[in-house]
Parts: C-alpha cells; structure tokens; sequence
C-alpha cells in the first residue's frame, strides 16, 4: 500500500507540472494576442505606417538660439503670453493673468470671471484680455475699466494686437480680425471674405488665428490655411507685397494643414513663428526670409509618441509666443505649464 | 436557535444575518443587471474615436476580411483644407489627387473642389479598410475630424469582438444596439 501512493506520488507531480506549463504557454499566448505594446502586432506593411520622426529632426547648425530661463506656471491651463512695459511678461490662463518681472519673479496676479483665451498689453500698460467672444480691459493696477460689446455666439477670439489709437482683434469663429479703437467702439472688420472683389478671406481650418503689431506701424495677420503672413494698414488696407510664407513640412516653410499657430514681432521687425503639429520655433527676417531655429520638438514636453498623438486631437495645447526689448523670446509650452525663456547663441557657444 | 425564553443564540443570530445579507446582494444584483438591460437594450462593440490611437489593429484583427471597422468623417469638425495632412502624404508632390501624393494606401478618401480654396473629403466605403492611417494624418496636424468606428452594416456582432482583445488602448466598448456609433462633436457624417 505504502509502496504503492510512493509510485502515483510522481506521476501525480509531473502531472501537475505539465498543467502549470500549459497554463504559462497558454499565458503567454494570450498575452502575445492581445498585443499590449500597441503597433507591434496590426500586420500591415511598411506602406501603411505614418512616420513623421524624419520630419521631427531639426539640424542642430540651423538653431540660433538657447535657453536661458524658464518660469514655472502654477496654473492649469496656461493660454497665452504676452510682454508688456518694461518688458514684464504676462500669462493668461485657468481665470487669472499672472504677471513676471524680466528676472522670472512673480509680480503680481488678475483674478478673472472666465478663461481668458489671449490677451495683449499695451504701451500704456493697459492690459485687453479675450474671452471667447468679447474683450476685457484691465488698468496696470489689475482693475477692470471695461467690458467690450459680444460679438455674438459665432467669435472665437484667438489673439489681440495693440496700437497706438487702435485694438485689433482677432476672430476665428468669423474669420475676420475687428477694428476697433481704444474705447472699444467697433470701427470695422479686416479681411471679410468677398468674392466679387475677389478677396478670399482667411483660411481658419483651427482656432489658431495670431495678429500682431510690427515696428513698421503695420499690422500683421497669420493666414494659417494659406500658411502666409499678412501686412494690413491700421486703416485695414492689405499691403499685398509685403504678403510671405511657404507651405513645406521643410524647415523654411509651415507644415501641416495650417501655421503658423502663433507669431510674435522682434523689436527689429523680424518675425519669430510657432508651429502646431511638428511644434518648432523658428525666426524669419523682415520679409519672410528663413534665418533660423529658436527650439525644436525636442524643446517640448511631452515629446508626442505614436500613441499620444491621435488622442483627442481636438484638445491638443499649442504654444504661444511673445518677444521683448531686449529681443528675448518667451514661448509658452502648455502641456509643461512653462515659459521658455530663449536668447540668441553667443558666437562661442555656436 | 430560540431558547424557552423566545431569545436566539449567537450562531443563529449571525447565521440568519449572513442570510439576509445574502438575499439582499442576489436581489440588488439581480436589480442591477434588470436596471443594465433596459437602458443598454442588446449591446454591440463600438470604438471611444477619443481613445483610438490609431494603431492599424483594426484593419488586420477582425474575423473578417475587409474588417467592420471604417474610417468616417465629421464634416463639421473638418477644416475643408487643402493640404489636407489626412489625404495628403506629408511631402506631396503637388496639391492633386495623383495617386503618388494620396496618404491613403487604398485611395479610399475622395477629393472634392468646393470653392477656392477649400475641399470636401468623403471615404469611399467601399475602399477603407480601417488602418487609420489617415486619422493619424488628420490627428497630427488638424481637427481630428477623421476617425474609425465599426460599421455596423459589416459587423458581424461577434461576442468576443477579435479586435477588442488586440486594442491595446482599450478603446473598444459596448455601447446600446440602438444607438451604435460614438461620433466626435455634436453632428457625424460616414
């Protein structure tokens, strides 16, 4: 008897371990079919891949500038930025513009009702604010001193520009920017489309719809579908020839479907411009001429991976742009609620 | 058990309290699932288009050949672009509807003039084989108005939907038979 349960004793062993070893090839079957790591498994050839990482690349002889500061946002949703009088840097983002002096410390802060969508500062330090549909104006003290008319349930205000007896604004819901002066009184719209005199229109496939204000006393607009830049009299006179942009995913021109997302203006005319899509800021001379890269994909966090980069695309965050006096330029990374504080290489750090 | 004085023990106590308690979960589950099946009705697979990554697994897991799911198009998220990044390979030669600068591997996306300067883009059903190589191009650049959901004309319905089990995202779901699609915005077009 006991020499007996001494032999089925094995058997019984190497039986269950034959059960535990179907039991992991059977693991690990399923786990190779339910491919966790995405791509790997789908099947499809090369011609079926869209691979954008050659494009992603940036030469590194091609980028002029470098990083030389950052300021750390504590909001959530950081919208926009701007550069104001004595060159102080303005944040807009949550319900709030938080404002930085020139060495990165916090200055101050405006509460707000809503989700400021742009803002713009004035010489005079009056601060105009967007919300989706109508302007707010705050003194420098962070009063509010008016509340601007709705322009209805179509705008989408998207970027504001200052001069010196006008405001524009930008509308990409209505894909016009409105004149107005600096009371607020709406005086006209800019670039209404109008086939009998055969004027397009702009081309706003995204809300990312920029104006700004050059030293030449001209207004500047982004026509992001035509992937150009615009020169407009305060007036609202297009200055066709001085119209530039090219459309290449290539490093002198704006890719994708529409960009440039955002522009700002250096203090001698040249352009500095951000794409969305492949993110890259880039500096372009006083007629459009490329000259160089300030920062690349790499600058921004998170890098985009194949599975990111599908996933509610309609929400994705776009960097923003603003320049001072000193030629500094300040981008905005929203996903790493951050300005990038960038200044041209020195010849000995080329 | 109830002793002479009518008092009951500690185990009978216990025992009928687990009891009850009992009665109750099988009777609130079976509440629950009453409650599921009404508001579900039969339910079918569908994909979150805010969860897809596009990855290609739909095009090759499905039982059948072509697969059930399909590339659709929200016309009014769509920019009308022309140079559109989900049409377009992301070089083209030109801005045409030559074959070399189509991003779609089955030139299932057609090409429409509307007025200068914009485009209508419709998929050819017929064609699509849901890779979602243009939804990535759409994505990449543009509104994301591009994006896969299984058709239920083809589905085959299965129980344990093949590509469900391959979607590493997890962006398959059930969703009520009787409002089967998940479309992005408030309005989609197929």
């Amino acid at each position: 008897m006991n020499q007996q349960s001494q032999s089925t004793f094995p058997k019984f062993g190497l039986l269950i371990g034959l059960v535990v070893m179907l039991a992991a090839v059977a693991g690990v079957i399923v786990v190779l079919q339910t491919n966790p790591f995405g791509e790997q498994g789908s099947g499809l050839p090369e011609s079926f891949d869209y691979d954008l990482a050659k494009y992603r690349k940036i030469d590194p002889a091609l980028i002029g500038y470098q990083q030389t500061g950052e300021i750390a946002l504590a909001m959530k949703e950081p919208r926009a930025v701007a550069v104001g009088p004595e060159d102080r840097i303005y944040v807009a983002g949550d319900r709030a513009i938080c404002i930085f002096a020139p060495d990165e410390t916090k200055l101050s802060r405006i509460a707000l009702d809503d989700q400021p969508q742009c803002l713009a500062v004035g010489r005079d330090g009056g601060v105009y604010i967007g919300m989706k549909d109508h302007v707010e104006v705050y003194d420098p003290s962070g009063t509010r001193i008016a509340d601007w008319q709705s322009l209805g349930d179509r705008a989408v205000l998207t970027s504001i520009a200052p001069a010196e007896q006008h405001v524009f604004v930008a509308d990409a819901g209505n894909r016009i920017v409105w004149r107005y002066d600096t009371n607020g009184e709406r005086l006209g719209r800019i670039g209404e489309r109008n086939e009998k005199k055969g004027v397009l229109g702009f081309v706003i496939p995204s809300p990312y719809f920029d104006v700004a204000m050059a030293p030449d006393g001209l207004l500047r607009v982004v026509n992001p579908g035509a992937h150009r830049i615009r020169a407009y009299t305060v007036e609202g006179e297009e200055e066709t020839p001085l119209e530039w942009g090219e459309r290449s995913i290539g490093i002198e021109g704006f890719c994708g479907c529409c960009n440039p997302a955002a522009i700002a203006i250096l203090p001698d005319g040249r352009f500095v411009t951000g794409e969305k899509g492949i993110p890259r800021v880039k500096v372009y001379g006083a007629l459009g001429n490329f000259e160089c890269v300030v920062a690349g994909p790499e600058t921004f966090a998170p890098m985009p991976t194949s599975t990111e980069e599908t996933r509610v695309p309609h929400k994705l965050k776009v960097i923003d742009l603003a320049a001072d006096s000193e030629g500094r330029i300040f981008v905005l990374d929203p996903d790493a609620r951050r300005i990038c504080i960038l200044e041209p290489k020195k010849e000995d750090s080329k | 058990m109830a002793d002479s004085d009518g008092k009951i023990d500690r185990r009978t106590f216990v025992g009928n309290i687990v009891r009850a308690g009992g009665a109750i979960g099988i009777g609130g589950a079976a509440v629950a699932l009453a409650a599921a099946k009404g508001r579900l009705g039969d339910a079918v697979w569908q994909i979150d288009p805010d969860k897809c990554i596009a990855c290609g697994n739909c095009a090759t897991y499905c039982v059948l050949d072509p697969s059930a799911v399909e590339c659709v198009h929200n016309f009014a998220m769509c920019g009308y672009c022309d140079l559109c990044t989900g049409y377009f390979e992301p070089e083209p030669n030109a801005l045409n509807s030559g074959a070399e600068n189509q991003l779609c591997p089955t030139g299932a996306i057609k090409r429409k003039f509307i007025e200068d300067p914009y485009f209508e883009y419709t998929i050819d059903k017929s064609l699509c084989i849901g890779c979602g190589k243009c939804v990535k191009g759409c994505s990449a650049f543009g509104n994301g108005s591009l994006f896969l959901q299984v058709d239920h004309d083809r589905c085959a319905g299965c129980n344990e939907c093949s590509i469900a089990v391959a979607c590493s995202s997890r962006a398959f779901t059930r969703v009520a038979a009787g409002d089967p699609y998940l479309l992005k915005g408030r309005e989609g077009n197929g």
